[in-house]
């Protein structure tokens, strides 16, 4: 049984320093990334957060956070810290790598205008901001909300946007500070602290948010200050010079990761170029170099497939009330023309139709999950969840109090996901080989259970090469998630094979079943999806009906926040070949591992503060890991 | 609303105050302050610090109308600034307050930040806090995985102990391991492991014994106990550890020093 028990973080102090993950190790430490021993390949998967704010977030201040980015390292790998509201916490497994990435727009802005001297203030607005920031923390969550919402209707106070050299004053000053924080607390070998920062480009409320993650240390790093999303002149193509300048200026590497899709109200996967025409080669290529991953699920829900676009896809989904009623701030509801536009499984396959017409795919991007957590703290897990910001951190009233950013209805606390984490198949744990496996995307999301999950896909793979040594095998006769499979290679008549393993979190629940997702463009041009059921637990007793697996079960006990590995498999491994493999159509095959059913936050929460829920509220679900694709291409 | 209502509130309103404050300071003074609290000089080495704010943000020095315009501005804020300690601001401004005791409790942090700690003052800060900084055991050991519900471990078991090959059930994890860390083996199989192989006897097959995964037969070859860990490996953590606690204690012994000079009564209501 698995319940409170597991609840790791208020009483965790107590916990042996071994039990809690290795946050300590005797061993030498190297100092350098080009100390680290590497394996032959990547052995081990590496667990991290790619998006998680800090009080130098404009947002995560005003909604009360005070803890910093050296906070957040120090609980990231595994120390104790007091959140801002007081509880002492601290992650009983802690992660490998972490990128904080506060939002560059108004660095440290909130902090600022809370601690301006009041006369000093002109605009009315913001007058009144400071005084709510100051007037304790539903006051300060108010304004924030406020603000938020300003900002997704164009509608700032214009000392907030027209102050250019204070703004940048500001934001030098704090970028040093967390640059030289940063790099104090970056192990190599130990724990990878990575420097980044969110580019939060909007158009109303559309949420056309990047983080930006860069491979390089502070001397690099330095040269550059975060890029503002704010203004006229803020779209994709600035940030994309951005990095194309910082390349170029220091011969380092960057990258950026979109997130949120789901609220972008169609904008973020356009067959378009953006502001409409027909997409180019030229735009489609640089999508693709600078956007090679997107986080898939996170916190504000959960990206990957909606049933209005994967009507056959039982569980397609996942994670999508709430923030499938309209934008980001709620601005515009949501039109069902628009979930073409947001969801990855559907970018998938409109990147194929993009390159059917243009050459290239813009869409070509692998998938990772992160918190994207305002409360300095990554937590992941649904019994240890910390909440969205420091106004839902744990208590009684987070899960049903409406939590609809700006003043319009809609959301409420029990939307929001203990979602996600990353996990990287790296050669050791360096900033230099996170970032390089994130480039070649031998990533995976999960929404929060570390599952070790891969996959190899090939021409020649069979069930015997299972038995022993499959990881290097696949290394050598295929490629792992995010490669693509050549035609060139494939033997005479061969369908592609693919080689997929799924271990369960050793402190998590069994699993349900591996799927393959595939999804191509027919002869006639047509985008096409099919979920494959391809190995699952107790198969003596789930004989597939018309192709589908009937359901695993159940053992959640709500009332006691339990449930039972009772049933559901430990580890599931197959070899399974495309039994529709058409060799003249373009394809992408990504596997979807499903856990059995386990209790969410919500109702945890339930049972620690004796909540009665509305029968709407969801209490439980099969939490799941999402691969990056393995594209098949004809021409290559 | 009444006007009455409206004239109570707007006499609540603290700029209000302010400014009748302001009023009546420069009504009982404003002709005796002295020439030199009405002069404002922007000296060589102000203007040098504007510029050189200016350079620092856009990498070029400021042209000539831009430096004029700093400087007026610069004029401006202290204008404001002396106008606002004359109107008694910093005393009744809930946020100056703040915002003062936040520099004065920074200068503790600034102190911590110029005075980079030596060895010997890392290594005291290392054998005063070993369990901060333990390092952990470490093992070579063997695994058959047998599924979840173990079943017939005998059979591995005495296979195992002949020195045959049982393979076990298929697992996606090494079959040995030659030095494993606690962190790592409770990373791998569950946060109870690590005492699992503590538990264990040396050389020998044994089991089956759970993990998160399921059962498992388990020899366990070598158990290394955590080394004391040396000042030269782990440098970076004891100092960023050490520098933590310095800028907390130094705020501490800064308010301390200061809350020695008052006399503080606390007048709880009955």
């Amino acid at each position: 049984m698995q319940g409170l028990g597991k609840w790791a973080l208020a009483g965790c102090a107590t916990i042996a320093l071994t039990a809690c993950g290795g946050g300590f190790g005797g061993a030498e430490q190297p100092k350098t990334d080009a100390a680290v021993e590497l394996a032959e390949f990547p052995e081990r998967v590496y667990w991290g957060d790619a998006h998680l704010h800090t009080s130098n977030s404009v947002d995560a201040f005003g909604f009360g956070v005070r803890l910093d980015p050296e906070q957040a390292l120090r609980f990231a790998r595994g120390e104790e810290v007091t959140s801002t509201l007081g509880i002492k916490a601290r992650l009983a497994r802690p992660l490998d790598w972490l990128v904080i990435t506060d939002h560059s727009d108004a660095l440290g802005g909130t902090k600022a205008l809370a601690e301006a001297p009041r006369i000093l203030i002109r605009d009315p607005v913001m007058k009144r901001w400071h005084d709510m920031l100051n007037a304790g923390p539903e006051q300060s969550l108010r304004a924030t909300a406020e603000l938020i919402d300003a900002r997704a209707r164009n509608d700032l106070p214009k000392g907030m946007t027209d102050d250019p050299e204070t703004q940048n004053k500001r934001t030098r000053s704090i970028w040093n500070d967390h640059i030289a924080t940063v790099e104090r607390y970056n192990e190599p070998g130990k724990f990878t602290a990575m420097l980044g920062f969110e580019f939060t480009l909007m158009n109303g409320g559309r949420n056309l948010h990047r983080n930006v993650i860069f491979r390089d240390g502070g001397d690099k790093v330095k040269t550059v200050v975060p890029l503002g999303a704010w203004g006229a002149s803020a779209s994709t193509d600035s940030l994309w010079n951005y990095m194309d300048a910082y390349e170029k200026g220091t011969g380092g590497r960057v990258l950026a990761i979109p997130h949120n899709s789901n609220l972008s109200n169609g904008l973020m996967f356009e067959m378009t170029q953006p502001g409409g025409g027909a997409m180019t080669a030229a735009h489609a290529r640089r999508r693709a170099l600078r956007e090679p991953l997107v986080e898939i699920t996170q916190i504000k829900g959960d990206s990957e497939a909606h049933p209005f676009l994967s009507p056959n896809d039982e569980f397609a989904g996942y994670g999508v009330a709430g923030w499938e009623l309209g934008d980001l701030a709620m601005a515009e509801g949501k039109q069902s023309s628009m979930f073409a536009g947001e969801y990855v499984r559907e970018a998938l396959k409109r990147g194929l139709a993009i390159e059917a017409k243009t050459g290239v795919n813009p869409y070509k991007f692998g998938v990772i999950g992160a918190t994207d957590s305002h409360t300095a703290l990554a937590t992941g897990d649904e019994d240890n969840w910390f909440g969205k910001h420091t106004g839902n951190e744990p208590g009684a009233t987070r899960a049903l109090s409406a939590q609809n950013l700006g003043t319009r209805q809609g959301r409420f606390g029990w939307h929001y996901l203990a979602s996600g984490y990353a996990g990287v198949w790296a050669r050791g744990n360096s900033r230099a080989e996170i970032f390089d496996a994130m480039l070649r995307k031998e990533v995976y999301a999960t929404t929060g259970p570390r599952m070790t999950v891969r996959v190899f896909g090939g021409w020649d793979f069979d069930p015997r090469d299972l038995d022993r040594n499959w990881v290097r095998k696949g290394y050598r006769r295929g490629v792992p998630m995010g490669g693509t499979l050549l035609a060139s290679k494939q033997a005479r008549g061969e369908r592609p094979s693919f080689v997929i393993s799924a271990l369960k979190d050793p402190v998590g629940a069994n699993l349900d079943r591996i799927q393959v997702v595939k999804g191509w463009i027919d002869r006639s041009g047509a985008t096409r999806e099919k979920v494959f059921d391809v190995v699952w637990s107790d198969p003596a007793k789930r004989s597939p009906v018309n192709g589908k697996v009937s359901a695993v079960g159940d053992t959640v006990d709500v009332a006691k926040a339990s449930y039972a590995n009772t049933i559901g498999a430990p580890q599931l491994a197959t070899v399974w070949r495309d039994p529709e493999f058409d060799p003249a159509v373009k394809a992408f095959y990504y596997v979807r591992v499903l856990e059995i059913p386990t209790p969410t936050w919500v109702a945890f929460d339930a049972l620690r503060y004796k909540l009665k829920l509305p029968p709407e509220v969801r209490v439980k679900a099969q939490e799941r890991a999402y691969t990056s694709p393995i594209w098949y291409d004809p021409a290559a | 609303m009444t006007i009455g209502l409206r004239g109570a509130r707007l006499l609540r309103e603290p700029l209000v105050h302010f400014i009748a404050l302001g009023a009546l300071v420069f009504a009982l003074f404003g002709n005796a302050t002295s020439a030199d609290e009405r002069r404002i000089v922007i000296d060589a080495a102000r203007i040098e610090r504007i510029a050189g704010q200016y350079a620092q943000n856009f990498r070029r020095a400021p042209s000539a109308v831009e430096l004029d315009a700093l400087i007026r501005d610069d004029v401006k804020e202290e204008v404001y600034y002396r106008e606002a300690l004359r109107l008694g601001l910093d005393r009744d401004d809930e946020v100056v307050r703040r915002r003062m005791r936040v520099k004065m409790e920074a200068f503790g942090d600034t102190a911590a930040e110029i005075a980079p700690p030596d060895d010997a003052t890392l290594q005291r800060w290392l054998d005063a806090h070993p369990a901060r900084f333990a390092g952990e055991a470490s093992y070579a050991f063997d695994q058959r995985y047998l599924g979840t519900d173990g079943a017939a471990p005998q059979a591995g078991l005495d296979l195992l102990r002949a020195g045959k090959g049982f393979a076990g059930a298929a697992i996606p994890l090494p079959a040995s391991f030659e030095a494993i860390g606690a962190g790592e083996a409770a990373v791998l199989f569950g946060d109870d492991f690590p005492a699992v192989l503590d538990r264990l006897p040396l050389g020998v097959w044994s089991g089956p014994v759970g993990s998160g995964l399921g059962q498992h037969l388990v020899r366990v070859r070598k158990r290394q106990p955590a080394d004391p860990p040396g000042l030269a490996q782990i440098r970076q953590r004891v100092d960023n550890d050490w520098r933590a606690a310095m800028a907390q204690a130094r705020g501490e012994r800064a308010y301390r020093a200061l809350l020695q000079r008052y006399d503080v009564v606390i007048e709880k209501p009955e």
